[in-house]
C-alpha cells in the first residue's frame, strides 16, 4: 500500500497538513525527548528503535522524511539507508552521525543521505535541517544527494570518483574544494552560511575564520571561470554566505 | 663520555685490548702446537700479525654491530611505547566521546522540550548553558582526536599572508584592543620561506596562541608575534608580558584539558595548547614553551621549510623537546 499513502498525502498536503517523519534511534532517552519536541513543532513523528523496524515503518507509512541514527545494533543506519535507496525510496533522510571524519561524510553523501548532523546536536538545528530537506525533496524522484552524477549546464560531476569537468576540461581541485563543489551542487539555490560550509569541510564547527571558506570559494570560482561581480555559478549572499545559482539535474 | 653509566667504562679500551689478547692467544696456541707448525709460524711472523689483526677486526665489528642493534631495538621499543600510549589515549577519547554524546543529545532534546512547553527562568537557563558547555568540551576533544588521525591536506602556505589573516581575526577579540600587539615579519634579506601545510589548521594554531596571550594578560600588556627563519625551519613565537605559568604547571600545559590555577577563573575548555601541539606535530614541527610566573610566557613553534627537511610525511610524532623549564612532549 505504499503507493496509496503517497497518493493520499499528495491529495491532502495542503498548507495545514502535518508532515510525517520517522525517527530511528536505539536510545530510548533520545527518542522519548526528541519526538515530543518535533511533534510540538508541527510534525507527526513515528519512532523506530532499530533498523528493521525503521524499514517496516517506512514501508507502511511512506513518510515525508526520516531521521536515521547511524550506530544501531543489527541493522545500522547506513544499511537502512542503502536498502531504502535500493528499493527506490527517495524520501529525504537526515543521518545522525557519530564521528566528524570527512571520509564518513563522503560516504554519507555517496549513499544518498540528504543531510547529516553530529551528535550531540541542537534540536532546533535538526528541525531546521529537516525542514530544509523536505522543502528540497522532489516527490517520487531521486534526490540530488543520492545521484551518482550531476550536471549544471556545461559543468559535470562524477560524485563517486570525485571528478568534475567544465565542458571537456577536467577541473583540478583540492579535495576540500571538491567537497565544497559537491555540497553546492547537491544544495542548489539554497542559502549556505559560511558556518555551514565550514562544517561541511571539516565535519564539525571549526573556528578557522570565515576566510577559510572564502578561500575555497575563490578557488572554485577561479576553476569555473566565474566572475564574483556577475557570478554565473556561485553567488555571494552579502553578510551571510553563498548560494549555488545554476540549476542542477542528475545525469545517467 | 662523562655522563656514561659507570658499568661501561671499559668500552673505549676494547678496540685496543682485543688485538693484543687475540695475538697472545694465538701465540699460546702456537706454542702448544706441532714443531713443524711452530717453525712455520716462526718464519711467518707477518702471517701471525695478519691473522690476529683480522680476528680483532671481526670481534670489534661484531661487538659494535651488537651494540648498535641493541640501541636501535631500545629506540624502537621506546617509539612503540610512545605510539601505544598515544593510541590508547586516542581510543579513550573516542570512547568517552561515544559514551557521552547520546545522553547529551537526550538532555538537549529534553531541555528544548521544556522550553517549548513555555517554561523559562534562571534555573532552566543555567542548565541549558551547562549542557552547551559540556557539548563544547566534547566537541573540542573530538576535534583533537580527529586532527590526530585525519589526512592532512598540504599545500604551499605563504606565512606573511597567513599572519595577516590571523591578525585580522585577533583584532576581533574584544580584549585585543587593550593589548600592545606587535608583529614582526621579516622582509630582509628575504621574506619568510614558504612552508608546506594545511593553511586552515595553521591559522587555528596561531590564532589560539595569540588569543591565549591576550587572555592571560591585562590591559596595557605587550604581546609580540615574531617570525624568523632558522636554517631549515621557520620559527614562530608568541610572547606576552602576562601572568605567566607557575613552574609546577608548565609540564602539563600541552595536555588536553590542562587548566592552570590562574585559568580556572577564565572561560575556556583548556584545549587550546593541546590543539596547537597536535597541529604543529602533524606538520612535522615542534612546540616549546618558556614562562616565568608573574612575568609572561613565550610559546615557540618550529615548522620545517618546504623541501628542506623533515617534512616527508606529516604524521603525529611525539618527539621530546627539552626546554629550560622541563621536558615537553612536542
Amino acid at each position: 500500500m505504499p503507493g496509496m499513502g503517497a497518493i493520499l498525502r499528495a491529495g491532502t498536503s495542503g498548507p495545514g497538513a502535518r508532515p510525517v517523519v520517522v525517527l530511528v534511534d536505539d536510545d530510548e532517552a533520545i527518542t522519548s525527548n526528541l519526538a515530543p519536541f518535533l511533534e510540538r513543532a508541527g510534525l507527526t513523528v513515528h519512532v523506530a528503535a532499530d533498523g528493521e523496524a525503521a524499514l517496516e515503518l517506512v514501508e507502511r507509512l511512506d513518510p515525508d522524511a526520516c531521521i536515521l541514527d547511524v550506530l544501531m545494533p543489527r541493522l545500522d543506519g547506513r544499511e537502512v539507508l542503502r536498502r531504502l535507496r535500493a528499493d527506490g525510496r527517495w524520501l529525504p533522510v537526515v543521518l545522525l552521525t557519530q564521528v566528524g571524519e570527512s571520509a564518513e561524510r563522503a560516504i554519507a553523501l555517496d549513499e544518498g543521505a540528504d543531510d547529516y548532523l553530529n551528535k550531540p546536536f541542537d534540536p532546533h538545528e535538526l528541525l531546521a535541517r529537516l525542514r530544509a530537506v523536505m522543502r528540497r525533496a522532489r516527490p517520487g524522484r531521486r534526490p540530488l544527494s543520492a545521484s551518482p552524477a550531476l550536471r549544471a549546464g556545461p559543468l559535470r560531476m562524477d560524485r563517486i570518483s570525485r571528478r568534475a569537468w567544465l565542458r571537456d576540461a577536467e577541473l583540478a581541485l583540492t579535495p576540500k574544494a571538491m567537497l565544497l563543489l559537491d555540497y553546492l551542487l547537491t544544495h542548489p539555490d539554497e542559502l549556505l552560511t559560511r558556518d555551514r560550509l565550514l562544517e561541511v569541510l571539516w565535519g564539525f564547527d571549526f573556528p578557522v575564520g570565515t576566510r577559510a571558506v572564502d578561500n575555497r570559494i575563490a578557488e572554485l570560482r577561479r576553476a569555473l571561470g566565474d566572475d564574483p561581480g556577475r557570478p554565473q555559478w556561485i553567488a555571494t549572499v552579502p553578510g551571510q554566505g553563498y548560494r549555488f545559482a545554476a540549476s542542477v539535474e542528475e545525469t545517467r | 663520555m662523562t655522563t656514561q653509566p659507570s658499568g661501561t667504562w671499559w668500552r673505549p679500551v676494547v678496540p685496543l685490548l682485543v688485538p693484543l689478547l687475540a695475538g697472545a692467544a694465538l701465540g699460546a696456541a702456537l706454542q702448544a702446537a706441532e714443531p713443524a707448525i711452530r717453525l712455520y709460524a716462526a718464519v711467518a711472523p707477518g702471517l701471525l700479525v695478519g691473522v690476529a689483526g683480522l680476528l680483532a677486526t671481526v670481534v670489534v665489528a661484531a661487538a659494535r654491530l651488537a651494540r648498535q642493534r641493541a640501541a636501535v631495538a631500545a629506540e624502537a621499543a621506546e617509539r612503540d611505547a610512545t605510539a601505544r600510549a598515544a593510541n590508547d589515549r586516542l581510543r579513550f577519547l573516542m570512547r568517552l566521546d561515544h559514551e557521552l554524546k547520546n545522553p547529551l543529545t537526550a538532555i538537549r532534546a529534553g531541555l528544548a522540550n521544556i522550553e517549548q512547553a513555555g517554561a523559562a527562568g534562571p534555573a532552566l537557563e543555567s542548565v541549558s548553558a551547562q549542557a552547551s558547555r559540556i557539548t563544547r568540551l566534547l566537541g573540542d576533544l573530538r576535534k583533537l582526536a580527529d586532527l590526530e588521525t585525519r589526512e592532512i591536506e598540504t599545500a604551499p602556505v605563504d606565512l606573511p599572508g597567513l599572519l595577516q589573516e590571523v591578525g585580522e581575526a585577533v583584532a576581533a577579540i574584544p580584549a585585543a584592543g587593550e593589548r600592545d600587539i606587535q608583529w614582526s615579519v621579516p622582509q630582509a634579506p628575504w621574506p619568510l620561506p614558504v612552508i608546506e601545510g594545511d593553511r586552515d589548521l595553521l591559522f587555528i594554531a596561531l590564532q589560539n596562541l595569540i588569543a591565549n596571550a591576550v587572555k592571560f594578560s591585562a590591559p596595557g600588556d605587550r604581546v609580540e608575534v615574531r617570525s624568523s627563519e632558522d636554517d631549515d625551519w621557520v620559527l614562530l613565537e608568541v610572547a606576552d608580558t602576562g601572568i605567566g605559568i607557575p613552574d609546577d604547571e608548565i609540564g602539563e600545559v600541552w595536555q588536553e584539558l590542562a587548566r592552570g590555577r590562574a585559568a580556572r577563573s577564565l572561560p575556556g575548555t583548556g584545549i587550546g595548547l593541546a590543539l596547537v601541539r597536535v597541529v604543529v606535530t602533524r606538520h612535522g614541527g615542534q612546540v616549546a614553551i618558556r614562562s616565568r610566573d608573574g612575568q609572561g610566557t613565550v610559546v615557540s613553534i618550529r615548522l620545517p621549510v618546504q623541501g628542506r627537511r623533515g617534512n616527508e610525511t606529516p604524521v603525529a610524532d611525539l618527539r621530546q623537546h627539552r626546554d629550560s623549564r622541563g621536558t615537553v612532549p612536542a
